[in-house]
């Protein structure tokens, strides 16, 4: 391989990894909530607020980082909101769902029109995008400084939350815990464990999450506001944190294989003759094949658990005494 | 002795349906006792111990633990008391391990990390002081019924419980098991820990308990101690009646061959084989027992004849019809009827109304529907019809199954699987968990089906039960066939040689 096919490669996945971060965001908020026993389908929605609260924060606050952290804010409250009335009301999640992410993208153009008289898209110039950091030494190491050095404060929080999550999840009481309400909820109840400040707790955490992914969409990417600006995303989110198993790594992994993806589509789009609408179609194809991937792996879990858990089928063992898997 | 539960006045009162499952009880438990709480289905046991353990909060009443009074708001509370609870099933998580599920909430922890190796040594180390061995990071989803038993119980031994309550915890067991989980319970309240055991198993109170309670329609009918008492004025005491505890009487002269299996093969889902080579015949009038100890192939033979399994191998056959590769329509529709050992999940949806429950099985058969739609009307009559015939209490057509008590759902299983008339019944384990007035029913049911014509094919681990129905006993040890016993030829002493592997020729015993 030569030299510039190298930098092409590498410029891939920088292009990759700029595209990804949004989706492992609003993912990493998914798979929390998942993993808690609650299927967040309004990622989209929250991933929207996101944006348009981002930006705006941004230009009252005049300041960037300002504006993400009232992002933040925002989604978690959201996250709350989703979560008091699913908790509280037992309102059904995908009804839940539908009305938050019609709310957010009906409201965002309703605001828009009403305060800026404009309905596509908005923007002003005073508003600045969160810059690149180098990170020392880091940056002077060939190609690896290339991939790894270079990027605004959300991709790395991102990368960030990935390893945090992971940890919280698997090496401590409180993500067992977690853990343990999404498989049984009333097995934790009964040993104490509070479901429902754990539920909330997931659900705030993932709000956030999901708007700082949006966020980035507005301020970190590009610096204006359009109209659907998530486009989609969110839902690709939740393909990922299934994909992903709702595992942090996991989720890392299969939302850089849809940046990459749609990085290459954006490439091929400038580079070849094959009509656009079947490149951009690409990612989508991949997330269809994620998610029967997903299906598949599924029914054959729910065969096994059936079988060991509830169908109580029969395993025969050595010493001619019987023993019942269940 | 002192009194380690004491409960005055409980009362308790259902809105959602109408039920008072709890009225005005007195029950108390010395420490150091087994206490057995037995009744009917729908008698309140559960509710009782649900209350006691701030599952639910009693409209009435007092609670009084080791002679204070105390609230129990929540089961937090509960566990703060030294109540311990095992449920009717089982609240474990199966992706975790043993350790993890034994210290969920109580987790060992060091810089805010778990700890996992240490966590192992704590369960092993209480395993071992109780005489509970497990093994601590083996996961609980590859465990038997009876080894997760036994982590619930080191669940509530670990929060240092005094007063376990155990909530029908035999009906999951085989005979073996729930013999060495009898032994645990003695052991238990020879060190001073005070166990209350709801069964329907009076057998078992015999056997293990010291003081009895009997409860009915929300109140308690009678405390007494084991001594003082017998199985049949228990069960007399607990259904307000003498129960007719069901022999096969006259035996009718079996008729035609109504269902046929031939050289039967079968995987487990790990693909193991479960069936070997099983063959059998069921007659018309006939009641065929499968006898064994659970885990000999009996889930993947019932499977594979009521079409939920593929068979590898051999064939089935009902009414000299090859239905082996059948749907599981096809087949209901020449005449086979399935009562499956899981009312809850594979019995009943219950999640659906009665009436859809009790359609499931004809919905696409007329009158039930016509030009593709359902006939409320019709429906709503046959709904009707097994409520009276089967006596379903407290149900009602149009409403929700899910409060139900489980002899009520399994009266209402039998309904709806018996009221086409079936030529060929497959019954697995149909009187699991069901107290002795349902037992009797639905022994009384099986046998009035059998000796109306339709062959029967009866699936049990409960010897008792396989002795009261069968006209011929099949033995299935490790997927086999291992011996076929008239019922008068056979006795318990013969069926345990066959279920334990055993052979019933002596020569060949001799040159063993
Ligand atoms: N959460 C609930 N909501 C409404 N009704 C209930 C609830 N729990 C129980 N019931 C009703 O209360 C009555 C007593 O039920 P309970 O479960 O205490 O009986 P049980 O003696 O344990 O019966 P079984 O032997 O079948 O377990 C039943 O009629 C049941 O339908
Ligand atoms: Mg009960």
């Amino acid at each position: 391989m030569d030299g510039s096919n190298g930098l092409l490669i590498v410029d891939l996945l920088r292009s990759g990894i700029r595209l990804a971060t949004p989706i492992l965001l609003a993912a990493l908020g998914g798979a929390i909530s998942n993993r808690a026993g609650v299927l967040d389908f309004a990622l989209e929605g929250k991933m929207l607020l996101g944006s348009f609260l981002g930006i705006l924060a941004a230009f009252w606050l005049h300041n960037s980082y300002g504006g993400a952290l009232v992002a933040v804010l925002a989604g978690g409250l959201l996250g709350w909101i989703f979560a008091f009335f699913y908790l509280k009301y037992k309102v059904d999640l995908v009804i839940l769902a539908i009305a938050i992410n019609l709310l957010i993208s009906e409201g965002t153009v309703f605001f828009l029109r009403t305060f800026y008289g404009n309905v596509g898209s908005w923007t002003d110039a005073s508003i600045q995008q969160l810059p690149d950091i180098q990170i020392p030494i880091v940056k002077n190491i060939p190609v690896i400084g290339q991939l790894l050095s270079g990027y605004n404060a959300i991709i790395y929080a991102s990368w960030i939350l990935t390893a945090l999550l992971y940890v919280v999840l698997f090496y401590t009481p409180f993500g067992r815990h977690i853990r343990a309400v999404g498989e049984n909820k009333e097995a934790a109840k009964a040993l104490g464990i509070n479901v429902a400040r754990i539920q909330y707790f997931a659900l705030i955490l993932g709000g956030g999450m999901c708007a700082l992914g949006g966020a980035f969409l507005s301020i970190g990417h590009l610096t204006m506001f359009t109209r659907n600006m998530s486009n989609g995303r969110g839902w690709m989110a939740v393909t990922a944190a299934l994909f992903g198993m709702n595992n942090p790594i996991g989720v890392f992994l299969a939302s850089l294989l849809i940046g990459v993806a749609d990085a290459l589509a954006v490439r091929l789009q400038m580079l070849t003759t094959i009509p656009p609408m079947l490149i951009q179609f690409l990612p989508n194809v991949l997330a269809i094949l994620a998610l029967v991937l997903v299906g598949l792996r599924n029914r054959a879990n729910v065969a096994l658990i059936r079988r060991k858990f509830s169908l109580k089928s029969q395993k025969i063992s050595e010493d001619g005494k019987s023993e019942a898997i269940s | 002795m002192a009194l380690a539960v004491e409960m005055t006045g409980i009362s308790k009162y259902f809105p959602s349906t109408a039920v008072q499952a709890n009225r005005g009880v007195n029950f108390s438990a010395e420490s150091g006792q087994v206490h057995a709480l037995v009744g009917e289905n729908g008698a309140g046991k559960t509710t009782l111990m649900n209350i006691l353990y701030g599952l639910h909060q009693p409209d009435e009443g007092e609670i009084k633990i080791n002679g204070k009074h105390v609230l129990v708001p929540t089961p937090n509370e509960a566990i703060h008391l030294g109540i311990g609870m095992v449920h009717q099933h089982f609240k474990l998580i199966p992706s975790f391990t043993v350790a993890q599920n034994i210290l969920l909430g109580i987790e060992p922890h060091k810089y805010g990390l778990l700890r996992q190796g240490y966590e192992n040594d704590m369960v092993r180390a209480l395993a071992d002081s109780f005489g509970l061995p497990v093994e601590p990071s083996e996961k609980v989803s590859n465990l038997t019924v009876g080894m997760q038993q036994r982590v619930e119980i080191l669940k509530t031994l670990q929060r240092n419980a005094y007063i376990l309550l155990l909530d029908e915890p035999t009906a999951v067991l085989t005979p073996q098991e729930a013999d060495e989980f009898f032994k645990v319970l003695r052991n238990l309240a020879e060190r001073g820990r005070t166990v209350i055991l709801i069964t329907h198993k009076l057998p078992e109170v015999m056997k293990v308990a010291d003081q009895v309670t009997v409860m009915r329609h929300g109140e308690v009918i009678e405390v007494t101690s084991i001594s003082d008492t017998n199985i049949n004025s228990l069960a007399h005491a607990m259904v307000g009646r003498n129960i007719v505890f069901n022999k096969k009487e006259s035996h009718v002269r079996p008729g035609e061959v109504i269902a046929e299996v031939k050289d039967l093969f079968v995987s487990s889902n790990n693909g193991a084989a479960a069936v070997m080579g099983v063959s059998f015949q069921v007659h018309k009038n006939e009641i065929l027992g499968i006898a064994g100890v659970s885990g000999n192939g009996q889930n993947e033979l019932t499977e594979a004849i009521t079409g939920l399994r593929e068979v590898d191998k051999g064939k089935v056959l009902l009414a000299s019809l090859d239905i082996t590769k059948a749907a599981v329509h096809e087949r209901r529709k020449s005449g086979m009827a399935h009562i499956p050992e899981d009312r809850m999940t594979m019995g009943l949806n219950l999640q659906t109304t009665l009436d859809e429950n009790v359609i499931v099985n004809q919905y696409r058969q007329k009158p039930y529907s016509r030009a593709g739609f359902l006939v409320a009307a019709a429906i709503r009559k046959l709904a009707n019809s097994i409520i009276e015939r089967f006596s379903v209490a407290s149900a009602k057509t149009g409403e929700g199954i899910a409060t139900l008590s489980g002899g009520n759902l399994q009266k209402l299983v039998l309904g709806r699987e018996l009221s086409g008339n079936p030529h060929f019944i497959v019954a697995s384990q149909p009187t699991r968990g069901l107290d002795v007035g349902s037992i009797e029913f639905v022994h009384k049911s099986l046998l009035d089906a059998s000796r109306s014509g339709a062959g029967i094919l009866l699936i049990s681990v409960d010897i008792d039960e396989i002795f009261s129905l069968c006209d011929r006993i099949a033995v299935l040890y490790r997927g086999q066939i291992a011996g076929v016993l008239s019922a008068e030829d056979a006795d318990e002493q013969k069926l345990g040689i066959l279920m334990a592997g055993g052979n019933l020729d002596p020569a060949e015993e001799m040159t063993q």
